[in-house]
């Protein structure tokens, strides 16, 4: 009988996420198992995030995977947990329109082609690899009609990368650290959806860095061997800031979260440096930007935009409503100018509608910029060109959906190799 | 009976110190009293020192004091604790030659006149407070006849300035908390003297720096109020490092000396960035020293170089020994180059004989180049300072180097 040549294929798209009570070491390598837990927020899939087509049929002779147009490797451990975690949970499906029928049984014999991309420089430092997994989860649960709800789909996408689990929900979501060996509650759960707290505006300053920066994946296992405060952090100060996390959220109580997301980005970074040899992700940039923060809020005396910093330079600042927001970017931009014939539009991406509200949209814009006097001369001269690469303003946002729109899929319908 | 016009005068020179593990935040603000016990190297003072003359007179109509030339204020708690503890302590004292008598009641109703110098730039960070109020203690006790070993002088100093307790003594210096609370038992010791290790060659890149910094003092009240894992270095980690190091000291073994002396510099900042709101003392100049450090000793196989921060950027870099050092100045000028035109005489001070030794006309060596990075950091280090392991405080005998005029008691 010839091969058959039916493609069967489902497109979707994951956000990004950003840790507000950070996850920084494992106490199970290969399962990734954290020690402690983590809560995020999820960020509008609209500014950042990764499309997935997903793509089975006879006709592929093996797996294959593409990411942002170039062919990797599927063999490594983290890939090959996912497939196989997905693929044992796959279920019958059936495509009317196509007459295409895969039974539960059938999926073991066949192959996958895998295209993802995202819509950010992974240069930049901004996550990639949680919305990457997420999404290759997501779609293949799909595309293989899995009968598991988002959390349990968590629990396969946090053998990809940890943080990864998050990405399986909008809004504000919590990685439950689970005490089982096998993993098996170790996963995400949705605080609140991204409704719940929709005046926040989250904006990011890409920071340009000179050099290579560690790995999260072997800086948090440096971390784990060699710092002597790491473990106190696991055990007594991040379950009281998780409990204390989830009631700011629930209550959106923004002077507590910002207590909590600042204290806890800070905290990680101590252990960072506490690690042998020691870990420096933020630089002088990212320090001037605290500076920048920090004396604002205590100048307003309430708490107007919280800060957190990954394993990286960037600068990902959540101001309390639309208001803040733009006070917070004519401030940014008043001391991080553009070097000279940079188009606006490339140096604010994303919601970049907050341009025009912070007046900064016309040609002379960043000249005639005046800070807010709670802001002036505190950091120092406006002499930073350069320091910032660009800003991107988003807001929390919804977690995976499938892309029904065909233009939107990587793989071609018929060849199912890349477009 | 017209009045006595005599003036005594002593004159002393005191060394700095820099901490190994590291003292941040007190138990006790008034008294000045230590979280945790720290350990210190105190520097040869012909680099870095203060130098103190104080003087007393019963034509002085109050207590004076000038620093680096400029009359600042007595008033503050630090210098009046330290006065009156010193005062207290004061006896009868006689000089000869100049027919004076003091007897010990006579003490309380004199005045001083001080005038204390650094030899180094007080805004490049180098623990100048140390140095002053060891000093001034040490030359008031030697003016007033005082009868107190240099241990029970460190309870004094310490009073006006914490780590000014450890450099009443030379080589290597420990500050044990005490737990009385009164503070009579929070004292310095000395564990080694200057000549126990001295192979080790210190090299400090005094770091540019474009921000006041926090000053250690409001500094550390704010780690002990708002940092969660302060406590938890105080009473887990650094009791047990300051047993390794004085081992580590004891035995000369650099490998732990370094493992230690590092470990706990980071783990000091990291402590500082836990603090609300977080306070940064290194800058990226900071970083790249310890990355160049850390790479270099990586690829040598075995330590060669312990490196540690204080409450700002510089880096005070520690050698086994001279030949290390030597590669160490060469990859470090190499790094971090002067601006064109700049005398090295003006760039690398303290011990400039090492200069030399760097024979830095010529073309670096490709064995340093292979240890360190890329040339391209000029004017981010503002001068480097070459200097030993040092030796305690000394009386200076020699009246040209008094600070005060040996008649009017005034700045010469």
């Amino acid at each position: 009988m010839a091969t058959e040549k039916w493609v069967f294929m489902v497109t979707a798209q994951t956000p990004t996420n950003i840790a507000v009570i950070k996850y920084w070491g494992k106490r199970d390598e290969v399962r990734i198992l954290p020690v402690n837990d983590s809560i995020s927020v999820t960020l509008d899939p609209d500014h950042l995030c990764t499309v997935t087509t997903v793509a089975v049929s006879p006709a592929f002779d093996r797996d294959r995977m593409w990411l942002n147009g170039k062919e990797i490797s599927l063999s490594g451990s983290r890939y090959q947990n996912c497939l196989r975690e997905i693929r044992s949970r796959a279920g019958d499906v059936e495509d009317m329109e196509k007459g295409i029928k895969i039974r539960k049984k059938d999926w073991e014999k066949l192959n996958l082609h895998i295209a993802s991309h995202n819509n950010f420089p992974t240069a930049a430092g901004l996550a990639s690899s949680a919305a990457g997994f997420a999404c290759l989860v997501f779609s293949l649960a799909k595309l293989m009609n899995v009968d598991e709800d988002p959390s349990h789909l968590s629990a396969i996408a946090r053998q990809g990368s940890g943080s990864a689990c998050r990405s399986l929900f909008g809004g504000f979501v919590k990685w439950t650290m689970g005490s089982k060996e096998d993993g098996s509650d170790s996963v995400a759960v949705q605080l609140a959806d991204e409704k719940h707290w929709d005046d926040l505006v989250i904006i990011i300053a890409v920071v340009s860095s000179r050099q290579k920066e560690t790995s999260s994946t072997s800086g948090m296992r440096e971390s784990v061997e060699t710092s002597l405060l790491l473990q106190h952090r696991a055990k007594e100060v991040v379950p009281k800031r998780i409990l204390q996390m989830e009631e700011a959220i629930k209550n959106r109580d923004f002077a507590s979260f910002t207590q909590l997301t600042c204290t806890d980005s800070n905290q990680f970074h101590a252990v960072c440096l506490d690690t042998s040899p020691p870990i420096f992700y933020m630089n002088d940039t990212s320090h001037r930007i605290i500076s920048l923060v920090e004396k604002w809020n205590r100048s307003e005396g309430t708490p107007q935009v919280a800060y957190t910093f990954d394993a990286g330079p960037n600068a990902v600042l959540i101001a309390r409503n639309r208001k803040v927001a733009v006070q917070l970017l004519q401030g940014l931009l008043y001391y991080f100018p553009p070097k000279s014939d940079t188009d606006m539009k490339s140096y604010v991406v994303g919601d970049n509608s907050i341009l025009k509200e912070a007046g900064l949209d016309g040609a002379s814009g960043v000249e005639n910029l005046q800070p807010p006097p709670e802001i002036k001369d505190n950091i120092g001269s406006q002499d930073q060109k350069g320091e910032v690469s660009y800003f991107i303003c988003t807001r929390p946002g919804k977690g995976p959906i499938v892309l029904h729109d065909q233009t939107q899929a990587l793989l071609d319908p018929e060849t199912g190799l890349p477009k």
